[in-house]
């Protein structure tokens, strides 16, 4: 597999602030990848970067084939939902179509036509005068409308409820069917995008600390729950990226190599709601950020 | 994209086609009237032989309130910077709409050269038209006193209000980029507008080219023919230096009068002729520096030019802002 997102040492600095620190992720062609991390973590940072609307101060991002430009031939090919869903308010989805129509080479506004109507949405209403779940609606179905090959989401799921949620998803997951589109979508909504993501990428600190398959990271992470006892013989074989200790038992959400030996330990799968909130609180605890510094203990969680 | 501007700008577009027309509509009566009471006074002049002396400044061609009307309609090049050219960056990187339009396909450049574009030829045509209407309003008054030339008859007449909207509105365009909000953009192009204008209106018009200095006798009064531009006027010596002053509050049009023609004063009444020769016999004369009418042509076109140059300097700057900072 090709992939259609590669980056290497990307940096954007503002004046005082660190958005993004030498991310280097990869996303191969098809999947559908979720965003993950904290706030402030530099997630929209990635996104507009990769979108082309800033440039990074460091590092270099290739995006189907390029870096991103300013060329009417890359910008085709890019589908770019910001999180405050900007639209213009005065005008309707019905003007927005006639805008997108004009300004692309490919563009099937019949699509958005069916989209609204499917949803009830009206299209010759100015979009300002329409609650934030339909205006999401309305700028997905025009981002669509694009056709683009790789589509850049940020939070698109933070104004829908959860019904208009579940099928926003089952949306993207048939415009993702073809496996010619390429999606990245960042959220807080682990449990949500968990359906449809079979890619994960998890910025903590400005800093990509995973970039992988959801089936790879499944498979190498685990839950162990055992007596209270010293970990040190676990930490040596394997990467412990969290430690919960109770007065009794200790639970470790582990990155696994190889087997686990001691039978004392109960392993079980991690759900990647798990695996994310055990990396995103290691962050949280102030330990390094990559899974090779892992940290022994972060007793009781966060801080 | 021509279509999206025209999409974006179409109600203000027709405000400012009602505005225009009322506008018009105020001004063709009342330059009508004005028409007809000079050529009714060329008339009544022309009977009894008495046009060569000037008309006179008594005739009234029409109301004041229209001519300070007219005076008001320099401000005319500046409204279309000022209310399209400031927001059509600050607004949409405001409202975050910029997003939306680039990541469209097509690049920054070609969003902003066509609109932009279309903005500075629809701040042209305005401007144009109002100036066209307003430069055949103003023919029976530059007739009447020879004002063509003068600060506020110069600004609202020809070609030089179109220049004036070219700058401002890529002014309006450029503060917005720079400033990302539109409010305070608004402020800097109506500021920076009124301050380039008064500089060059002020004092840069007055040396486009080298002035003409004509140097009279005190009493035959030297006035040029037709409208033209004074740079500057006064009295000077044998010596070329103006006559010293601090000999009391006695002189003659602000000059002070010199210590030995002093006597020929008039001690009442206004015949200034006595002590007027005495200073031409001390060798005293006038002087008049000033651009005469002939050039005004010449200095519509140095205006304009200086203006568009500024426009397309901002418009540069507008350019590289939009491709060097991030969106």
């Amino acid at each position: 597999m090709t992939a259609v997102i590669e980056t290497s040492g990307l940096t954007k600095r503002y004046r005082r602030v660190t958005a993004l620190s030498d991310c280097t992720v990869s996303v191969p062609q098809g999947r559908i990848s979720a965003l993950v991390g904290s706030n402030g973590a530099g997630k929209t940072t990635l996104l507009r970067l990769l979108a082309g609307l800033a440039a990074p101060t460091a590092g270099r991002a290739v995006v189907l084939g390029g870096e991103p430009r300013q060329d009417p031939a890359y910008l085709a090919e890019i589908g770019f939902l910001a999180q405050e869903i900007p639209l213009y308010r005065r005008r309707t989805a019905q003007d927005h179509i006639g805008i997108g129509a004009h300004l692309n080479p490919r563009w099937d506004g019949e699509s958005v036509r069916a989209r609204l109507a499917g949803l009830k949405i009206p299209l010759d209403r100015p979009v300002g005068t329409l609650s934030g779940g339909q205006r999401a609606q309305v700028a997905l179905a025009l981002t669509l409308a694009k056709r683009p090959g790789l589509l850049l989401l940020d939070e698109p799921l933070a104004a829908l409820d959860p019904l208009a949620r579940r099928n926003f998803l089952g949306a993207l997951a048939e415009a993702g069917a073809g496996g010619g589109l390429t999606i990245v979508l960042s959220s807080h909504l682990i449990a949500d995008i968990e359906r449809v993501c079979d890619h994960l990428i998890l910025l903590a600190e400005s800093r990509a600390t995973l970039c992988d398959d959801v089936e790879t990271l499944l498979a190498e992470h685990r839950v162990l729950t055992g007596p209270r006892k010293d970990t040190t013989a676990i930490a040596r074989a394997h990467t412990i990226v969290r430690e919960d200790t109770t007065a009794r038992q200790t639970t470790l959400l582990v990155k696994l190599n190889g087997p686990v030996i001691d039978p004392a330990w109960v392993v079980e799968e991690a759900n990647l709601e798990e695996i994310v909130l055990g990396y995103m609180s290691q962050d949280d605890a102030g330990y390094g950020t990559g899974p090779e510094a892992a940290p022994l203990s972060a007793v009781g969680g966060d801080r | 994209m021509t279509w999206v501007t025209w999409q974006q700008y179409r109600y203000q577009a027709a405000l400012a086609a009602a505005l225009f027309a009322a506008l018009a509509v105020l001004l063709l009566l009342t330059g009508l009237h004005a028409a007809w009471v000079w050529h009714s006074a060329l008339a009544g002049c022309a009977k009894d032989n008495s046009c060569a002396s000037p008309v006179g400044s008594t005739l009234s061609l029409g109301s004041p309130t229209v001519a300070a009307l007219v005076v008001m309609t320099s401000a005319v090049p500046l409204l279309p910077g000022l209310f399209w050219g400031a927001p059509t960056v600050a607004g949409e990187l405001e409202t975050g709409t910029n997003q939306f339009a680039w990541t469209q396909s097509i690049t920054r450049r070609h969003w902003l050269a066509v609109r932009s574009g279309w903005l500075l030829l629809a701040a042209a045509v305005l401007a144009g038209a109002v100036s066209a209407i307003v430069t055949w309003w103003s023919g029976p008054y530059n007739a009447l006193t020879a004002d063509a030339f003068q600060v506020n008859r110069f600004d609202i007449t020809d070609i030089v209000p179109v220049g004036y909207a070219i700058f401002a509105m890529a002014l309006g365009i450029c503060a917005g980029a720079l400033l990302r909000r539109t409010l305070p953009a608004l402020a800097v192009t109506l500021a920076g507008f009124g301050a380039v204008r008064a500089l060059i209106a002020l004092w840069l018009r007055l040396h486009y080219l080298t002035p003409v200095t004509v140097h009279y006798k005190l009493t035959a009064p030297f006035t040029p023919a037709g409208s033209y531009l004074a740079v500057s006027q006064g009295v000077i010596g044998a010596n070329g230096n103006p006559p010293a002053s601090g000999t009391g509050a006695v002189g003659v049009d602000g000059v002070p009068v010199p210590a030995a023609c002093q006597q020929f004063m008039p001690k009442a009444g206004i015949n200034l002729q006595p002590v007027l020769s005495c200073m031409t016999a001390h060798g005293y004369r006038g002087y008049l520096t000033y651009q005469p009418a002939s050039r005004f042509w010449a200095f519509q076109g140095i205006e304009t030019g200086i203006f568009v140059a500024l426009a397309a300097v901002l418009l540069g700057v507008t350019f590289w802002v939009l491709r060097r900072r991030d969106a």
